[in-house]
């Protein structure tokens, strides 16, 4: 006949003790099982930061800048505008149908631009961007007009990838100030859009070997 | 000292009153009024002879001496801060004869700085090179950097292998570019290394350096795995016109010789809600830099929809610097 295991009760506060011991023991290992490590910490900060008030003293409003037609993740972004940028807009003043009376017609026509985007298979000429029917626009397709200051949604047709990285903060970059209204580069403050690579160029200064 | 007042209190009743007041007193509080004392003697005697000595004007001297009595940083009153800060200024002015404007601007709630590389775009232009050097006010003569741009062959991983020190014309065919600086590491060796505290993570994330703290002795230095700290071996020499005036006590303000100093994420800009320099200053947008803390932030895009990885990760140091690809 089998005698069930039994505890005595004298041994009750040395098996507490042991208990309390182990405990007392591990505890400091919770303190890295990840609840406080820096990972962990970004991922748990979903909470919402109105910060703008914060450093809203040190940033002036910035000017020249345009509404994004879209949202980020944050809501409404602001972009550098174009048209500002473009010394002889707008385009209709001498782009109307009317013989050119100028002088310097010759100077003052585009024949300094030149074409270095697309590749083969995809030829672009003058007219694939610029409407032909309204030259202060760009244009996509037959019927769609894009505002010179909205110019990623022309460069987004096929740069999608790049637009979506754009938006959410990958590509370009914002301008000068990280707190605070969101304002980033148009795709044009970086590329010129008629030869978009960037060139080649001399390193702006070396490194000496640390060691 | 204490054993003359001793001797002669044997002698005269009056003065045994006086050693028994001195007993009293502790030794901590006797040193303390003794450097007080010397302060104001100091000061006393400096203020006192108008004009110029053999040491420059005796304004300045006093203003070094008192310089040499004030407190570690973190230990400072808000009083004792603006204190010291208005020395600095005042010793440019003397010495140097220009303003700067040094402050002291303290972390906000709810920022955690972070940083994210890209690879694939930076070309090696090195724009944000010359932008820290000019913004961090750093030695020009031993050409002091605090940003490395590593040019690298597809397939290598580690800025050990890249090369450090080209000059060509860049980019290069088949290379790619990695910038290496101070990562702010979540879990700083640098900081444990440091015998004096002079060096310690503020609590939005940047590791700083209490410049009249540290003693040099370079610990931090070999205990950094990323080569991110620098040492002034000479005195710094910053062309005058050249000097950044507006500065940060942890920051960009002018550093002697025998101290260690570091990538602060720009301290004086990033706490006034900009970008920091090389950030400011690259014409690619390789460089992202946000709060790590806000959701809506730049950087947590990236962090969230890029292939990222840190550098020597497996170090446990929580490096607060990511690299990414497109």
């Amino acid at each position: 006949m089998k005698k069930p295991i039994t505890i005595k009760k004298a041994f009750y506060p040395v098996l507490f003790c042991l208990v309390l011991g182990l405990f007392i023991f591990f505890y400091p290992l919770t303190a890295f099982s990840g609840e406080s490590g820096l990972l962990p910490r970004i991922k748990n900060a979903t909470q919402k930061i109105e910060q703008k008030h914060q450093f809203e003293a040190s940033i002036p409003t910035l000017k020249q800048i345009v509404q994004v037609n879209m949202k980020d993740q944050g809501g409404t972004f602001f972009t550098q505008a174009r048209k500002s940028e473009i010394s002889r807009f707008k385009c209709s003043t001498c782009h109307n149908n009317k013989p050119v009376t100028s002088d310097n017609a010759a100077r003052i026509s585009h024949a300094d631009i030149q074409v270095v985007h697309g590749n083969k298979e995809t030829l672009l000429t003058c007219n694939t961007c610029h409407s032909d029917a309204d030259r202060d626009f760009l244009k996509a397709g037959e019927q769609t007009k894009i505002d010179f200051d909205h110019v990623y949604d022309m460069c987004g047709q096929c740069h999608f990838r790049q637009k979506k990285d754009w938006i959410g903060g990958a590509h370009g970059k914002r301008v000068t100030y990280w707190a605070g209204e969101r304002v980033v580069k148009n795709c044009t403050s970086c590329h010129n859009p008629h030869s978009p690579r960037f060139e080649k160029q001399w390193p702006k200064t070396y490194s000496v070997p640390l060691k | 000292m204490a054993q003359n007042i001793f001797c002669s209190a044997k002698i005269d009743k009056e003065d045994l009153m006086d050693s028994e007041k001195l007993k009293k007193m502790n030794r901590r509080a006797f040193l303390k009024g003794t450097a007080t004392a010397a302060i104001a003697g100091g000061a006393a005697v400096t203020t006192g002879c108008k004009g110029k000595g053999l040491l420059g004007s005796s304004e300045a001297f006093a203003l070094e001496f008192q310089e040499y009595f004030k407190n570690h940083y973190r230990l400072m009153t808000q009083k004792e801060r603006e204190n010291t800060v208005s020395r600095l200024e005042r010793l440019a002015r003397l010495r140097q004869h220009i303003d700067l404007d040094i402050d002291t601007t303290g972390p906000s709630d709810a920022v955690l700085y972070g940083y994210a590389f890209n690879v694939t775009r930076c070309e090696g232009f090195m724009e944000c090179v010359q932008a820290c050097v000019k913004e961090n006010n750093l030695d020009r003569k031993s050409n002091t950097q605090y940003i490395r741009i590593f040019e690298m062959e597809h397939g290598q991983m580690s800025p050990d292998q890249g090369n450090g020190k080209y000059f060509h014309m860049v980019p290069r065919q088949g290379h790619f570019y990695m910038g290496v600086q101070c990562f702010q590491c979540d879990n700083p060796p640098c900081v444990k290394a440091c015998p004096t505290k002079a060096t310690w993570k503020e609590p939005d994330g940047i590791v700083v350096v209490d410049y009249d703290w540290c003693i040099g002795c370079r610990y931090c230095m070999a205990a950094c795995p990323y080569w991110g700290r620098r040492f002034n071996w000479n005195q710094p020499e910053i062309p005058k016109a050249e000097i950044t005036r507006k500065q940060h006590y942890l920051g960009n303000r002018q550093r002697v010789r025998g101290m260690m100093e570091k990538c602060t994420f720009c301290i004086q800009r990033t706490r006034k809600g900009k970008l920091p320099a090389c950030a400011e200053a690259c014409p690619t947008g390789a460089r992202v830099f946000g709060n790590l803390l806000d959701p809506d932030s730049e950087i947590r895009f990236v962090l969230e929809n890029k292939k990222v990885y840190r550098l020597k990760e497996d170090l446990g140091t929580e490096p607060k610097f990511w690299y990414f690809i497109d």
